[in-house]
């Protein structure tokens, strides 16, 4: 259990046609099974780190490994095992795909040229949506769905690929109480089956009912890297995140 | 091709041509409305208009000018589409203006000079003058674009999604935004011959607008849309032999007809809407 998945060293990444770095020589090291909460004021880095995660910025120093592969050079390879729920998306009302067909999205990174999904893709979309709850939802255009509920099928797509790391870029921000602590929970059972999660977040009333590693980010550098136990989570987080927004 | 349909030659001959132009058209036509890149397409559409004036100056063949200009623009407009900002925009309207400053200054110098009788068609368009070679090559073109669709549907669909999660699934967007474009310029090339360079637009757009009000998935979209076309260019072309019209010009004002009939017509996708939009409030 104890080798990295996500190993960052002493990384520092620019946005293209800006002029400083936003993320400076950072390190950080997530093993397998991991589930990460990233936290931090606006600004302070958190979706860069995630976006450099994913391999999707250029990176001026230092490497990252995610699954053992460097993200420069091997991009594809890390691809068909990430997941990556991003944080702005806008949808047109008539985007014309039912849930279903954005499910089965998520797997066609995974088929080769010119291949068709087959049943293993249809059974994967099936479970991812019955896991998010969205089942009744599958025909529905996706663009005259409440913001919650495309939160809910961003996160399905990206189940449907059956990722070995999930990054997730403020993935409460539109879902309600009741539904944060259901995606918490579906989180929650993913990390126990050993996919790595990292989840950027502001929302501390939702948390995982497990062991999680808290990261909090200011100005660019991790400020904060530590692993707290389960019966701490609620005290500790909570505590850091009125420190960090304060 | 379609001689035993149509003894008369030269009815037959435009008849094939348009209907291949507007089937492909219309396939790209969804493509273009649906990945919101109307505005390459129109600026493509334009440089080749502008290639083919200046091919005409030149004394060169004008539909291979077309095709060598309107590359050209693809290879510019590439890196400029792979990036999603608003001044990508601006950046259009100015290479959109300059094409058609570079289309319109040789045409009236060809005007000026006597020169270039045929310079009139490249701006309306011109079906009975077609070589057999061009009829070939529009059906080639058709055929490659329907099966550029067929075979990467499952990356286009995605993309139209949302292009940054189609790269997070894997999907490789820079070549298919590139063989896009490519075919882009070949389509718009070749049928600039037939309906013109003021009017290509129409037969790049239309018929995808109408078949939205029609449609409510993507597959449904790619089928409706190259079938409205051809039925409305192919009426068009009939009833322009008819009564003796421009058949282009005609046909374009068919598709803008037909347009707002769909927009008029209350459509499923505005049903469905309301429907949906009750079941959520309950
Ligand atoms: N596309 C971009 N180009 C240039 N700078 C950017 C871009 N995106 C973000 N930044 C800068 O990077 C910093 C960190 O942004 P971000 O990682 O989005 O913060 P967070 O997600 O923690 O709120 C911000 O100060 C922002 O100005
Ligand atoms: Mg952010």
């Amino acid at each position: 259990m104890n080798d990295p998945i996500i190993q960052l060293d002493d990384v520092t990444t620019i946005h293209e046609g800006s002029t400083h770095p936003t993320i400076q020589n950072i390190s950080l090291k997530i093993n397998r099974g991991e589930f990460v909460i990233v936290g931090g004021p606006n600004g302070a880095g958190k979706t860069t780190l995630l976006e450099t995660i994913a391999g999707r910025l250029p990176i001026i120093s230092g490497t990252v490994l995610v699954c053992g592969f460097d993200v420069v050079h091997h991009g594809p390879q890390i691809r068909k095992k990430l997941g990556y729920v991003i944080q702005n998306f806008d949808f047109d009302p008539y985007t014309p795909f039912t849930v279903e067909e954005v499910l089965l999205m998520g797997r066609y990174g995974l088929l080769g040229f010119c291949k068709r999904p087959g049943s293993d893709d249809f059974t994967a979309v099936e479970q991812s949506l019955t896991q998010m709850g969205i089942i009744s939802l599958r025909k529905s255009h996706i663009g005259r769905l409440s913001g919650g509920q495309q939160q809910k099928v961003l996160i399905a797509h990206n189940l449907a690929k059956k990722p070995d790391v999930l990054l997730l870029d403020e993935p409460f921000s539109n879902l309600d109480l009741t539904t944060r602590e259901h995606v918490c929970d579906v989180l929650c059972r993913i990390a126990d089956a050993g996919v790595t999660i990292v989840m950027v977040s502001h929302a501390f009333d939702a948390l995982p009912a497990r062991g999680v590693r808290a990261v909090v980010m200011k100005s660019g550098k991790i400020v904060l890297n530590k692993v707290i136990p389960p019966e701490q989570v609620q005290d500790t987080v909570r505590h850091i995140s009125n420190d960090t927004n304060a | 091709m379609l001689e035993f349909l149509i003894p008369n030659n030269m009815i037959c001959h435009a008849t094939e041509a348009m209907l291949f132009a507007s089937i492909g058209c219309a396939v790209l036509a969804v493509l273009i409305t649906q990945m919101k890149i109307s505005s390459i397409g129109f600026t493509t559409a334009h440089g080749a208009f502008a290639g083919a004036t200046i091919g005409m100056f030149l004394g060169v063949d004008t539909t291979i000018a077309a095709i060598i200009s309107s590359f050209f623009l693809a290879c510019i407009l590439g890196p400029l589409s792979e990036k999603s900002r608003m001044s990508i925009d601006t950046t259009l309207g100015v290479l959109f203006g300059s094409m058609m400053a570079i289309a319109i200054f040789f045409y009236a110098w060809m005007q000026q000079l006597g020169i270039g009788s045929g310079a009139a068609s490249l701006l309306f368009g011109s079906v009975i003058s077609l070589y057999r070679e061009e009829i070939y090559g529009l059906l080639a073109i058709m055929v490659i674009v329907i099966l550029f669709v067929a075979v990467f549907y499952k990356e286009i669909s995605t993309m139209i999604f949302n292009r940054k999660i189609a790269e997070i699934a894997g999907i490789q967007t820079k070549p298919m935004i590139y063989a896009m474009l490519f075919m882009i310029a070949l389509m718009v090339a070749l049928t600039l011959p037939i309906v013109g360079g003021l009017l290509l637009y129409v037969w790049l757009v239309t018929p995808a607008t109408i078949a939205c009000q029609f449609c409510g998935t993507l597959k449904q979209m790619m089928i409706v849309s190259p079938v409205i076309a051809a039925i409305i260019s192919l009426c068009g072309t009939f009833i322009s032999f008819t009564y003796n019209l421009p058949i282009a010009p005609f046909s374009a004002m068919l598709f803008t007809v037909v347009f707002a009939a769909s927009v008029l017509i209350p459509s499923k996708r505005q049903i469905t809407n309301t429907n949906e939009r009750v079941e959520m409030k309950v």
